[in-house]
């Protein structure tokens, strides 16, 4: 049997597995519902944010067309706020980068990142020695449970509340009761050590403003905050799309993001330009002062470039990252990230045909149903049915 | 033929099916035109009446797909079905005879779609013409598969058997066939310049023709992606049925919004397909409704296959439900 057919054979009985995980359904129809109740009321409490995502459209289209000129402004921006800003063509250059600044031996907080979980940063950075921490809740539990995402902003969908007892009762040794809370309040506890003993924080990053550098990180924990602020070194790793011409065009970027995300306001919206500074004494400025000393930037292409060169694929770029799609997804409702690799669902399949290759989309290029719900939820109206046609008619001609 | 190292078997099969036969399961002109009986219907004329063989196609698809469900698509069914493809292209069986055995009890009346709407369609006043002999397939799973570079050739074919009925309209049954002479053709050199319509559109303007039909309780309307998305039919649907006195409910999903039935899963993922189909069914029979009306043919097919046996919910084409008020008498 070729590989192909061995590998479709595996993808097909996994995803046929998923529909049978009692659990895993249960979790995501309850989670779909909620999201779209959230998201019905957050429309109405905010009813321009149709309007802004057709802004942030126009936005996109523009960043798209001028991203070089966009990273050469917010390279330079970053490096005037006193932080270092790389470019990584591949993975490799991008690892290269961030093994470089963090050496071996090392611990490190990190937040949630798609881009991450691209480069399997993780996985690297413990094989050079290094002692790695997912802060996101649902990515401690996947990194405990040697799991991974099967959302991109609900990783662990799919994991009740008794097996998160099971794994933390292993983990930490000691009874944990299958209570939310208390599973919430003994991760809180273990990270917060682990955020003060850091030598790093790693994060990603929602949106770049070219104009000032400043990079936007939304999120609801308040690990983010604590990762980029507490320890000594703050690495973002940010893939080269997420760039937009100025801090006002990345604040509607923004809102339109957490807003599809299905929330009206996110628990905390972290904007960084650079290392933490003080001229309190004497006016003389001096770096480190609570939060980092060094402040570094990578911005990532490994496959992009190729993307937004294309102009049958480059609107796939102007995914946000919100997971409405997949959430009105019929086969993601019952598979979650089982339909997917690193990328989820229908955009994930057009992702993955750049950042790994049609072959390796191509079980996944040919589970999506063509249906279009997605386009319908989708702020930026990404026409990903259109986008898996061609693709697979690339599959095909191969 | 060429062989892909990237997809699945039964693609190719369905592939080349359509290309040796023009018919994604090689049925040949006999068996896709034998719904006509007693219709005359010319083989040229300004409207033409397309099905694209798609309803023909319906009775084969479950039994195909109970064979393939549970096993998996690298195993004996493929193997089967790459048996099929070379008895196609070497010996010249059709897999449709392989599955013959298999024929579905439901052949009369998924048959009978094409001739319920033909006469629908005749009785409200519209001359159509129907090209027996010629009609091939739509291509729309050429598109749909990617198969993109066989389309070329396949849309010269299409283009020719429809030239050569001298229609300016084409009425397609199923939605699939309408994106594709709508929305894709028409970027192709040389194919015809065409009015597109679907069945639902034609009745639509004249609707005020419809006579009333009497049903117990309202009915619920499920739209189809491809009718509701892409060809933005749906409110059409709604008025017919206000047309005919018919009182409709909504399921949760439905019109820009509705929920897949699952079809386009079918031959590479049964499983899948399946269960959305029933999932959709769930929110069908959740309105309270007992009857769910639709207008595609793989919807009608894979909500048929999705019915939970302990609620019962007659699923039917609107073909079917409209012919019940255009003739009471005949019964087919």
């Amino acid at each position: 049997m070729s590989n192909f057919k061995k590998e479709l054979a595996e993808y097909t009985k996994n995803l046929n597995k998923a529909t049978q995980d009692e659990n895993l359904t249960r979790a995501v129809t309850r989670t779909v519902k909620s999201y779209r109740q959230n998201v019905e009321a957050a429309m109405s409490q905010y009813p321009h944010t149709p309007a802004l995502a057709e802004e942030v459209r126009t936005i996109k289209d523009y960043s798209m067309a001028n991203n070089k000129e966009l990273l050469e402004r917010a390279m330079q921006a970053i490096e005037s706020n006193h932080g270092q800003a790389f470019y990584a063509e591949d993975r490799e250059a991008a690892m290269n980068i961030v093994k470089k600044i963090v050496g071996q031996g090392k611990i490190i907080v990190k937040g949630k990142s798609m881009l991450a979980e691209e480069l399997n940063l993780r996985e690297a950075l413990q094989e050079e020695g290094n002692e790695v921490w997912e802060t996101d809740l649902g990515e401690f539990i996947l990194q405990l449970k040697n799991d991974r995402p099967m959302h991109i902003l609900a990783p662990s969908i799919h994991v009740p509340r008794e097996q998160v007892a099971e794994i933390f009762s292993k983990f930490f040794q000691k009874e944990i009761p299958a209570d939310i809370a208390e599973e919430v309040s003994v991760v809180r506890e273990f990270l917060r050590e682990k955020y003060f003993a850091a030598d790093v924080g790693i994060s990603g990053a929602n949106v770049v403003a070219a104009d000032t550098g400043q990079i936007v990180i939304i999120e609801n924990e308040g690990n983010v905050r604590l990762c980029t602020g507490v320890p000594p070194v703050h690495i973002v790793i940010v893939g080269i799309e997420k760039l937009v011409p100025t801090f006002q065009d990345a604040m509607k970027v923004s809102e339109v993001t957490w807003r599809y995300a299905n929330y009206g306001a996110p628990g905390y919206v972290n904007i960084i330009s650079g290392p933490s500074r003080t001229g309190d004494i004497e006016k003389v400025i001096t770096y480190g002062a609570h939060g980092p000393k060094e402040f570094y930037v990578i911005f990532v292409n490994n496959g992009r470039q190729a993307m937004m060169s294309d102009e049958n694929y480059r609107q796939a770029l102007h995914c946000l990252r919100c997971g409405g799609c997949m959430y009105e997804c019929p086969v993601f409702q019952v598979t979650a990230g089982h339909y997917g690799r690193t990328y989820l669902s229908g955009i994930g399949s057009v992702w993955t045909s750049f950042v790994e290759g049609v072959e390796s989309a191509a079980p996944m290029l040919y589970t999506c149903l063509r249906c279009g719900r997605c386009v319908e939820r989708c702020p930026m109206q990404i026409d990903v049915p259109k986008m898996v046609g061609r693709l697979r008619s690339e599959v095909v001609s191969d | 033929m060429t062989t892909n190292k990237h997809i699945p078997p039964v693609l190719e099969l369905i592939r080349d099916n359509i290309i040796k036969y023009g018919n994604p399961l090689a049925l040949n002109h006999r068996q896709n035109s034998s719904w006509i009986k007693d219709l005359d219907l010319p083989a040229k004329g300004e409207i033409l009446f397309y099905t694209g063989g798609e309803y023909q196609l319906l009775p084969y698809l479950e039994p195909l797909l109970k064979t393939m469900t549970y096993i998996d698509p690298a195993g004996r069914t493929f193997s089967l079905l790459m048996g099929a493809r070379k008895l196609v292209n070497f010996i010249g069986i059709a897999p449709e005879k392989i599955f013959a055995g298999m024929l579905a009890k439901d052949k009369d009346r998924y048959n009978s779609i094409n001739y319920k709407a033909a006469y629908i369609l005749k009785k409200l006043g519209y001359d159509l013409c129907y090209d027996a002999q010629g009609e091939i397939y739509s291509g729309a799973l050429l598109y749909e598969l990617g198969f993109w570079q066989d389309l070329q050739s396949y849309a010269v074919r299409v283009g020719q058997a429809i030239r050569k009925t001298q229609a300016k309209t084409v009425v397609c049954l199923s939605p699939h066939a309408a994106e594709m002479f709508k929305h894709v053709y028409p970027q192709f050199n040389e194919f015809p310049e065409l009015e597109v319509k679907t069945f639902v559109e034609l009745v639509w303007e004249k609707r005020d023709k419809l006579s009333p039909i009497p049903v117990d309780s309202p009915v619920v309307v499920h739209d189809s992606c491809r009718l509701a998305r892409d060809l933005g039919i749906s409110k059409e649907i709604r008025d017919i049925l206000d047309s005919v006195g018919v009182s409709y409910v909504e399921p949760i999903r439905n019109k820009e919004w509705t929920t897949c039935c699952g079809g386009p899963g079918k031959m590479l993922f049964p499983e899948i397909s399946k269960i959305i189909a029933k999932r959709r069914v769930i929110e069908l029979t959740d309105t309270g409704a007992s009857k769910a009306l639709l207008a595609c043919p793989y919807c009608l097919s894979s909500l048929q296959g999705g019915l939970n046996p302990d609620k019962p919910m007659v699923i039917e084409d609107l073909v079917e439900f409209i012919y019940r008020g255009v003739n009471h008498n005949v019964e087919l």
